[in-house]
């Protein structure tokens, strides 16, 4: 595997780097909202190479909150957000090998899981057939190439800055969709809008990002 | 001139990525255009990265009635059971439609559609909806026609022409209700396309007005 930094050295790279003593990991829980990518991409990695059950209780803390928190707002009811929540984080630590850092984010690796588990739930498709070994993401990691996992691992640390730049009126329509699970007629339907409007905003705010993240690099 | 038609409206990336499209077949279709363009598959990165990154804005005020130790014993149990072997499928079935198969228990099973064309149906939605795939000998001409609904069509295999726009594998064409389309398919080879189609087609002439009885498009 391509990350195998030792995550305990200090450093830029190192969870460490960030209020950590020495190798106790685990105590750092709280300040995991802190993790950069690049500490998300190690942790996910020390769960694959060594089944790191350290690693893998800072990703929970992390993310399953997330998750949780995320589905609600979709309406989802308490148990069934837990269901897809535990599912959600069982995959992380059973497919962690399978993580594609040169493809996505971890966070965006994550929203997909999820995403993808609640589909299946609201879908009533069998449990277990959609999220498996096709998923794109889940493919075999060809070796990256260091500039692409630089590049990538920015992604998602510069969208939300991104987003605050949108103009109102587009931003809301992206929070309609991801944040309440709204399609694009929908959220039409919610503002009283006519569909091309909802359109053209959509189109509007992926190029304003485009620019904005672009000017970043 | 010519010109390639390749990609659907943003809005469609967006319902995908946000995991909002309207039927299982819609998210078969997407997802099998998403797996075999890469122009789609950029731009649903793009829309992943903001749901990661709305995900990632939401609050961890929920609590949760596991821990990551908790899911770590039940990860312990678990049995690994290996994945059976998939039924071979035909090379022009992308994983996704695979996996859409596979879990149906379906296979491909072509009809007689007209001269030079067959059909495969695969799925019918709850308001009638058809996900289906269609065959093409090179050549071909599907007469002017137009819909009584929206249609999707992917390209899976060799391509197709509607007036002076190309569609090659992974390019996907939306025709809605007022589309007029007059499609000649490539002579270069026979053409295979996966459609989903709501609604009758709806052919200016009587005798293919007739014929279309027996097809049931």
């Amino acid at each position: 595997m391509y990350v195998a930094l030792d995550t305990q050295s200090e450093g830029r790279l190192g969870v460490s780097s960030r209020g950590l003593e020495g190798g106790a990991v685990a105590k750092t829980a709280k300040s995991s909202a802190q993790l950069t990518n690049t500490q998300l991409v190690q942790l996910i990695d020390r769960i694959a190479c060594h089944r790191d059950r350290q690693a893998f209780a800072l990703l929970f803390d992390h993310f399953a909150p997330k998750v949780k928190a995320f589905l609600r707002r979709r309406n989802v009811s308490p148990a069934l957000a837990d269901d897809v929540t535990q599912e959600a984080m069982l995959t992380v630590w059973r497919r962690a090998e399978k993580f594609d850092a040169s493809k996505a984010a971890a966070s965006t690796w994550i929203f997909t899981i999820a995403r993808n588990l609640h589909i299946d739930h609201f879908r009533k498709a069998a449990r277990s057939s959609r999220l498996d070994e096709h998923d794109p993401y889940l493919k075999p990691a060809a070796e990256p190439q260091p500039d692409d996992l630089v590049s990538r691992s920015e992604d998602v640390e510069t969208v939300s800055e991104a987003l605050s730049v949108l103009p109102d009126e587009q931003r809301l329509v992206l929070e309609l969709a991801f944040t309440e699970g709204l399609s694009h007629a929908s959220v039409a339907d919610r503002l009283s809008l006519p569909l091309g409007t909802v359109k053209s905003r959509i189109r509007l705010a992926m190029n304003k990002l485009r620019e904005v993240l672009g000017e970043r690099e | 001139m010519t010109r390639r038609g390749e990609m659907l409206e943003d809005a469609w990336y967006m319902d995908y990525a946000a995991g909002t499209m309207k039927s299982e077949g819609e998210d078969v279709l997407m997802a099998s255009h998403v797996e075999l363009s890469e122009g789609a598959r950029e731009r649903v990165n793009e829309l992943e990265n903001i749901g990661a990154a709305i995900l990632m804005m939401a609050p961890a005020n929920e609590a949760l009635p596991f821990s990551a130790q908790d899911l770590l014993a039940m990860a312990d149990e678990e049995v690994v059971v290996p994945l059976s072997a998939e039924p071979p499928q035909e090379d022009f079935v992308p994983e996704a439609l695979a996996q859409f198969l596979q879990r149906r228990g379906k296979s491909v099973r072509w009809e007689f559609l007209g001269p030079g064309l067959k059909k495969a149906m695969l799925w019918t939605g709850d308001d009638g909806e058809k996900l289906w795939l269609l065959k093409a000998q090179p050549g071909v001409a599907i007469p002017h026609h137009g819909h009584n609904g929206s249609e999707l069509t992917l390209v899976l295999k060799g391509s197709f022409w509607d007036g002076d726009q190309q569609f090659c594998p992974g390019d996907v064409e939306y025709a809605c209700e007022d589309h007029e389309h007059d499609i000649r398919i490539d002579e270069q080879g026979e053409c295979i396309c996966l459609a989903l189609t709501r609604g009758k087609l709806r052919y200016d002439n009587p005798v293919l007005k007739l014929f279309q009885v027996f097809t049931g498009l």
